[in-house]
C-alpha cells in the first residue's frame, strides 16, 4: 500500500462483504484498497461453519455467477456437501456445505492475493473524509488519510457491539475483535438512522469428549456437488458427516431455573433478534409443549477439535451453559471449549441507502453486509458485491447494478431492505421471493453473466464458454419443440418401456417432457427421438424449461405488466407535499421512504395503487411542463 | 396504471333507459367483436346485439369503434349503449371481463387521456381531484360491500389458504427443520376443501349481489292505511297478508323487485300506533329501525282521512327528501292518481296511480351516489373470487400430478393475491410470522 495514493475505491472490513466488494472493484480494473483490523482474520466464519442453504444456496450461486469469491471457496474448503429439496423441484433445490473455517480463510485470501489491482491492509478506521458533502476517503487509526472515490463499508457488527454471557457484559466485536468506537460515533453523527439488533452463538465442544456412537450420522451426498460454475471438480477436501441429538426436559429445566439470569429475560438486552434462529432459552420459552429440540452437531474443520452444535445459541449463564449442554445425548462429558454468547450491535437503517447501496445522505458512501441489518455470510457477500461494483460505476459515472426482483435474489434482497427496512436480522427465504420458479440455483449463470459481462467482471473465455452454453440449451429447446414422435414410430412396446405406456397420439419431445413421470433420459432412450444433447446442464435446463413452462410464462407477464412503470425515477428531491391528492398518511411514509422508482414506492406498505397513479400524473406533469 | 384494457360503465348510476360502457386498451378490438360481432366503422354508431360467450343475446344497443390515437384516451376505444338496469349493464361488464378487459379504477380513463397527451396540462390537477376522491369513494364502497357475512366468510377462507401456506412454505424453506408438515396428497384435499369452500362464497355473493341488494324502500304508515296492499300492488302478487283489520302485520315483511332493472328491496311494517299490545309493540319498534335503516319511506296515508297522525313520532327519516307520502284508497276518494305537490295519490285496489309511484321512486333512489360505487366494488370482489378459484384450482392438480411442491406454492400464492384484493394483501412478513410462530425454527 502506498499512504499517499488516491484509490478509486477503499472497502472497509475483511468478511464476507468486504471481500467480494473489493474482489469485484479489481476485477472491474478499479484502484482498490481493502482496509481491516486484522489481516489474518480476512474470510473469517465468525459463527457457524457453513455456507448455502434453502436461499442461501441461491446466492451463493449468484455471487459466483457475477464471477465472485464465495463459490469458489467454499468448494475448496467444504468438507460435508449436501444439495437440499432434492426431492422437491428445482426452484427450490438448494446446496449447503459444512466449512472448515481454516481452509475457508486460507481460500478467500488466496483469492484476494492473486487478484489485481487489489491492495490489502491493516489497520482501523477512525472517521470518513467528507468534502461537500461527498465521502472522499477515509482516516485511519494510525492517522493516514486515505483518498478514494468511493467508501465501501462493510464493518458489520463491530459498531457499538455488546457481548452477553448471562449477566456480564463487555464492549466487543465478535470472536474477541475490538470494536470501532471511534467510527461509530462518527456515524452516529451523520444522520443515518441507527437501530440495535442482537444474534447469538452456541458454545462450542471438544470432539473428543462427545459420544457419538448414540447419535444419528449425517453424511453428505455423494458425489458432493459444487457451488462454483468456475470449479474443476478435484478441489473439495476429505468429507465427514455431521451428526444430530437433541435436547431434552432436562435440558429444558436446567434453561428454565436459570432464565432470570438471562440477559434476553432481564431486559439487559435491547436489540431485536431474529425469529428464525432463537435461542434455546427462546425456544423452551415459546414452545413450552415441545420436549426436545433438534441439534446438530457440526465440525469446524478437518483439523479442528471443535464442534459447532447448531441449534443452542444461548447468552445463559456459563455454569448453565455446562449444565445443560452435558445433559444432551453424547454430551454427556462435553467440555465446552468457548462460551456461548449473544451480541448487540448497530445497523444502519437501510432504508437510507439507494438501492444500488450507496448512501442517500452522503454520496460515495457505500455500505453492505450486517451493518445493513441482514445475518448470514451470503447475505453479506451478495451485498458486498454489489456494492463494490456500484462503488466502481459511480467513480466512472456509469449507471449502478439495481437487480430487479425478477431478476435475482440479490434484487429480492436489496429491494426489501432499502424498500421496508427490517426490524430483525434479515435472512434471505425463498418464500420472499415471489418470482422463485425463475430465481434458480441451476439458472444462475443464465440470469448474471450477461450482466457480469456488461460490467467487466468476467473474461472474454469465460464469456465465449457461456455463450456456446447458452447457444446449446437454445437449440436443444428448439430441437425438443420440432421433433414430432408419432405412436406409429414406436410400437406399443418400446413406448411402454420408455414412457410408462404407450404413446396415444403425435406430440413433440417438449410435449412429452412436460410430464412430470417422464425424464430427459427416459426421452433420449426413444428410437425416434434423435440425437440427444451430451451436456447434462442442457438436459436439465430444457427439462426444468418444459415442467415450468407455463408457470414462467405467466410470471413473465406479471414482470412485463410491473416494469411499465417498475423502473420510473423519482427524483430524490420530489417534496410529496406537492403532489396533488396524495393523502398526508401516504405523503408522510414517501417522504420517509423516499423510495427510488415507481415500482418501490408501489411496494412500501400503505402505498396504494391510487397513490401511484397520483405519482405518475405528477411525473407527467413535470415532463410536460419542462418539454413544453 | 395505463396497462391492459380497462372497462367502465361512463353513464351516471341507476339513471335513464340508457347505460353506456366504455372499453379503452389494446383489447378493446377484442373486446367489441367478441360481444357485439365485427368493428364497424370508426366513429359511427352501428346498431347490434350484444350476446354472451355462448351467443345467446344479453342485450340490444349502438356501438361505437374509435381507433387509436385519435379518440379520448389515445388507445383504442370501444361504447357499447345498452340498457341502463345495473343487471344488464352487470352482465355485459362481465362479458367484457372474460373477453380481456378489467375494471377501471377511479379516474383511469382520465388518467389514461392526460398520460397519452390528450389531455392538456391545466387538467392534471382535475384528474388528480378525481383519482383521489374516487379511490376513497370506492373504498368506503368496498367496506360496505364488505360488511357481514361476506366479509367472514372471505377472512375465512384467507385465513384457510394462509395456514395451507405456512405448512407448504415452511416445509419447503425449512428442510432441516422437524415440522409436522402435511403430507402432499393430504394436502390436496385440504386445497381442494377450500377451493370448495371460495366457489361457495362466490356463488353466495354473486346471488347476493342482484337480489339482496338495492336500495331499501320501506312502506310506512298507521294501521290499516293499506301498506301491505300497496307492497303486494308494487309486488304484483300476494306476499304480505291484507286483512280489514288493523294491526295485521306485526313483523316486517320484504320482498324485492326491479324498477327497470334498478334491484328495490321493499319492507312493510307494522301500522304505527300507540297503545298496541306488546307483540304489536315489538313489531311497531321494528319498523322504526327498518326505517332508520332505510333508503327511502313511503309513507302511506289513508286518503279519507291525510290529515291523521302518521304515528311516526321519532322514527322521522333525517330528510324529508328520503320520504314520499303515498294517499292510498283514491278509488273511495276520487282524487285524481299519480304525483302531486305533497305526495303521490294511489289505489292499491284498483292499480290506480301505481306507475307514477314506481317511476317517482326510481327517479328519487336513481340519483343515490355510492349504489354503483358498491356495485362496482361487489363485481371485483366476484373477479377477484373467480381468480382465486381458478388458481385453487391449479394447486389441487398440481398437487395430485405429483408435481412439485414449489408449483403447488406458487398457484396457492396466485390465490391468495387475488383474496388479497379483497380484504388486504397477506405479506411475506405476515406469512414468515406466522410460520414462526407455529413451528420452532432455528438450528
Amino acid at each position: 500500500m502506498d499512504s499517499q495514493s488516491q484509490y478509486d475505491v477503499i472497502v472497509v472490513g475483511g468478511g464476507h462483504a468486504g471481500t467480494e466488494a473489493a474482489h469485484a472493484a479489481a476485477r472491474m480494473g478499479a484502484h482498490t484498497l481493502l482496509l481491516t483490523q486484522s489481516l489474518d482474520t480476512i474470510g473469517q466464519m465468525s459463527c457457524n461453519p457453513a455456507i448455502g442453504g434453502i436461499g442461501k444456496g441461491h446466492l451463493v450461486r449468484e455471487i459466483d455467477a457475477m464471477g465472485g469469491v464465495m463459490g469458489r471457496a467454499i468448494d475448496r474448503a467444504g468438507i460435508q456437501f449436501r444439495v437440499l429439496n432434492q426431492r422437491k423441484g428445482p426452484a427450490v433445490r438448494a446446496t449447503r456445505a459444512q466449512a472448515d473455517r481454516n481452509l475457508y480463510r486460507q481460500a478467500v485470501r488466496a483469492i484476494l492475493d492473486e487478484q489485481p489491482h487489489l491492495s490489502l491492509f491493516q489497520d482501523t478506521v477512525d472517521d470518513l473524509i467528507v468534502e461537500r458533502g461527498t465521502v472522499r476517503g477515509v482516516v485511519t487509526g494510525m492517522g493516514l488519510a486515505l483518498r478514494a472515490t468511493a467508501v465501501v463499508l462493510t464493518v458489520g457488527t463491530f459498531l457499538g457491539g455488546r457481548i452477553h454471557i448471562g449477566d456480564h457484559n463487555r464492549r466487543g466485536g465478535r470472536a474477541g475483535d475490538a470494536p470501532s468506537i471511534a467510527l461509530a460515533e462518527r456515524l452516529r453523527a451523520l444522520p443515518l438512522r441507527v437501530d440495535r439488533l442482537k444474534t447469538g452463538t452456541p458454545p462450542r465442544i471438544d470432539t473428543a469428549s462427545i459420544d457419538y456412537r448414540a447419535l444419528t450420522e449425517q453424511p453428505g451426498d455423494s458425489p458432493a456437488p459444487y457451488f462454483s460454475r468456475w470449479s474443476r471438480g478435484d478441489e473439495h477436501p476429505r468429507s465427514v458427516s455431521c451428526h444430530i441429538t437433541h435436547t431434552n426436559p432436562v435440558t429444558h429445566e436446567h434453561i428454565r431455573k436459570a432464565l432470570h439470569r438471562s440477559p434476553m429475560y432481564s431486559g439487559e438486552i435491547e436489540g431485536v433478534g431474529p425469529r428464525y434462529c432463537p435461542s434455546i432459552e427462546d425456544k423452551v420459552v415459546r414452545f413450552a409443549d415441545r420436549d426436545g429440540h433438534q441439534i446438530f452437531l457440526e465440525p469446524e474443520g478437518l483439523d479442528s477439535r471443535e464442534v459447532y452444535p447448531n441449534g443452542i445459541s444461548t447468552s445463559l449463564p456459563f455454569d448453565t451453559q455446562i449444565a445443560m449442554v452435558r445433559s444432551i445425548d453424547g454430551l454427556a462429558g462435553a467440555r465446552i471449549t468457548r462460551p456461548g454468547y449473544a451480541i448487540e450491535y448497530d445497523y444502519l437503517d437501510p432504508r437510507d441507502l439507494h438501492p444500488s447501496l450507496q448512501s442517500l445522505h452522503l454520496p460515495g458512501l457505500f455500505l453492505a453486509g450486517q451493518i445493513n441489518g441482514t445475518t448470514g455470510y451470503e447475505e453479506a457477500g451478495a451485498q458486498g458485491l454489489l456494492a463494490g461494483i456500484n462503488a466502481v460505476a459511480h467513480g466512472r459515472e456509469m449507471a449502478p447494478w439495481v437487480p430487479a426482483r425478477h431478476e435475482a435474489y440479490l434484487g429480492v434482497l436489496v429491494d426489501d431492505l432499502t424498500t421496508r427496512g427490517t426490524s430483525e436480522p434479515y435472512r434471505m427465504f425463498t418464500s420472499r421471493a415471489e418470482y422463485r420458479l425463475q430465481l434458480r440455483e441451476d439458472n444462475a449463470d443464465l440470469r448474471l453473466m450477461p450482466v457480469a459481462r456488461d460490467y467487466g467482471l468476467i473474461d472474454e473465455g469465460d464469456w465465449q464458454a457461456f455463450c456456446a452454453y447458452r447457444d446449446a440449451i437454445d437449440r436443444e429447446r428448439r430441437r425438443l419443440e420440432q421433433t414430432i414422435i408419432r405412436p406409429a414410430d414406436l410400437g406399443d412396446d418400446h413406448g411402454a418401456t420408455c414412457l410408462g405406456k404407450p404413446l396415444r397420439r403425435e406430440q413433440s419431445l417438449m410435449a412429452l417432457l412436460r410430464r412430470p413421470e417422464i425424464s430427459y433420459d427416459d426421452l433420449a432412450a426413444l428410437s425416434a427421438a434423435g440425437e440427444a444433447a451430451a451436456d447434462p446442464r442442457v438436459r436439465e435446463q430444457v427439462t426444468i424449461a418444459a415442467r415450468y413452462e407455463g408457470y414462467l410464462q405467466r410470471q413473465a407477464a406479471q414482470v412485463e405488466k410491473q416494469s411499465r412503470y417498475e423502473d420510473r425515477a423519482l427524483p430524490a428531491d420530489l417534496d410529496y407535499a406537492r403532489v396533488a391528492g396524495l393523502s398526508r398518511e401516504v405523503q408522510e411514509k414517501l417522504t420517509h421512504h423516499r423510495p427510488a422508482t415507481l415500482g418501490q414506492a408501489a411496494r412500501i406498505p400503505g402505498v396504494t395503487p391510487a397513490a401511484v397513479s397520483l405519482l405518475l400524473v405528477h411525473l407527467q406533469r413535470g415532463e410536460q411542463r419542462q418539454s413544453a | 396504471m395505463p396497462d391492459g384494457t380497462i372497462c367502465a360503465i361512463a353513464t351516471p348510476p341507476g339513471r335513464g333507459g340508457i347505460g353506456v360502457i366504455r372499453v379503452s386498451g389494446e383489447a378493446a378490438g377484442d373486446c367489441l367483436t367478441g360481444l357485439a360481432g365485427r368493428l364497424p366503422e370508426p366513429r359511427t354508431a352501428s346498431l347490434r346485439t350484444f350476446r354472451d360467450a355462448d351467443g345467446e343475446p344479453l342485450d340490444q344497443g349502438l356501438v361505437l369503434w374509435f381507433p387509436g390515437p385519435d379518440s379520448f384516451t389515445g388507445e383504442d376505444v370501444a361504447e357499447f349503449h345498452g340498457h341502463g338496469g345495473p343487471v344488464v349493464m352487470d352482465r355485459l361488464l362481465r362479458r367484457l371481463i372474460e373477453l380481456g378487459a378489467s375494471l377501471a379504477e377511479p379516474g383511469e380513463f382520465s388518467q389514461r387521456a392526460f398520460l397519452n397527451g390528450r389531455m392538456d396540462l391545466t387538467r392534471a390537477e382535475a384528474i388528480a381531484d378525481l383519482i383521489a376522491a374516487g379511490s376513497e369513494a370506492a373504498a368506503s364502497a368496498a367496506m360496505r360491500s364488505l360488511e357481514g357475512a361476506f366479509a367472514h366468510r372471505i377472512q375465512d377462507l384467507v385465513e384457510q389458504l394462509t395456514e395451507l401456506r405456512v405448512h407448504l412454505e415452511s416445509s419447503i424453506d425449512f428442510i432441516d427443520e422437524p415440522l409436522d408438515g402435511l403430507a402432499i396428497d393430504r394436502l390436496a384435499d385440504r386445497i381442494e376443501a377450500v377451493g370448495e369452500a371460495v366457489r361457495a362464497a362466490r356463488e353466495a355473493a354473486r346471488s347476493g349481489q342482484q337480489l339482496q341488494e338495492g336500495a331499501r324502500v320501506v312502506i310506512a304508515g298507521a294501521p290499516n292505511a293499506g301498506k301491505s296492499s300497496l307492497m303486494n300492488a308494487l309486488l304484483g302478487r300476494d306476499a304480505a297478508i291484507v286483512t280489514e283489520l288493523a294491526g295485521t302485520t306485526r313483523d316486517v315483511l320484504d320482498a324485492h323487485l326491479h324498477l327497470d332493472g334498478l334491484p328495490v328491496q321493499v319492507m312493510d311494517t307494522a301500522g304505527l300506533r300507540t297503545g298496541a299490545d306488546v307483540v304489536e309493540a315489538e313489531g311497531i319498534r321494528r319498523a322504526h329501525q327498518a326505517m332508520a335503516e332505510a333508503d327511502h319511506i313511503l309513507l302511506v296515508v289513508d286518503d279519507r282521512n291525510p290529515d291523521e297522525d302518521d304515528g311516526l313520532g321519532a322514527a322521522w327519516p333525517a330528510s324529508a327528501a328520503a320520504l314520499t307520502r303515498v294517499y292510498n284508497k283514491i278509488d273511495l276518494t276520487h282524487r285524481p292518481p299519480g304525483v302531486g305537490d305533497d305526495g303521490v295519490a294511489v289505489s292499491a285496489l284498483t292499480g290506480a296511480g301505481l306507475d307514477g309511484l314506481k317511476s317517482h321512486l326510481r327517479g328519487v333512489l336513481g340519483v343515490r351516489a355510492g349504489d354503483e360505487a358498491v356495485f362496482t366494488a361487489r363485481r371485483r370482489h366476484l373477479q377477484a373470487l373467480d381468480e382465486a378459484a381458478a388458481a385453487i384450482d391449479e394447486a389441487v392438480s398440481a398437487a395430485r400430478a405429483g408435481h412439485g411442491e414449489e408449483l403447488v406454492a406458487e398457484s396457492l400464492r396466485c390465490a391468495q393475491d387475488s383474496l388479497g384484493q379483497i380484504t388486504g394483501a397477506v405479506t411475506t412478513e405476515d406469512l414468515l410470522g406466522r410460520i414462526f410462530s407455529t413451528f420452532c425454527i432455528g438450528k
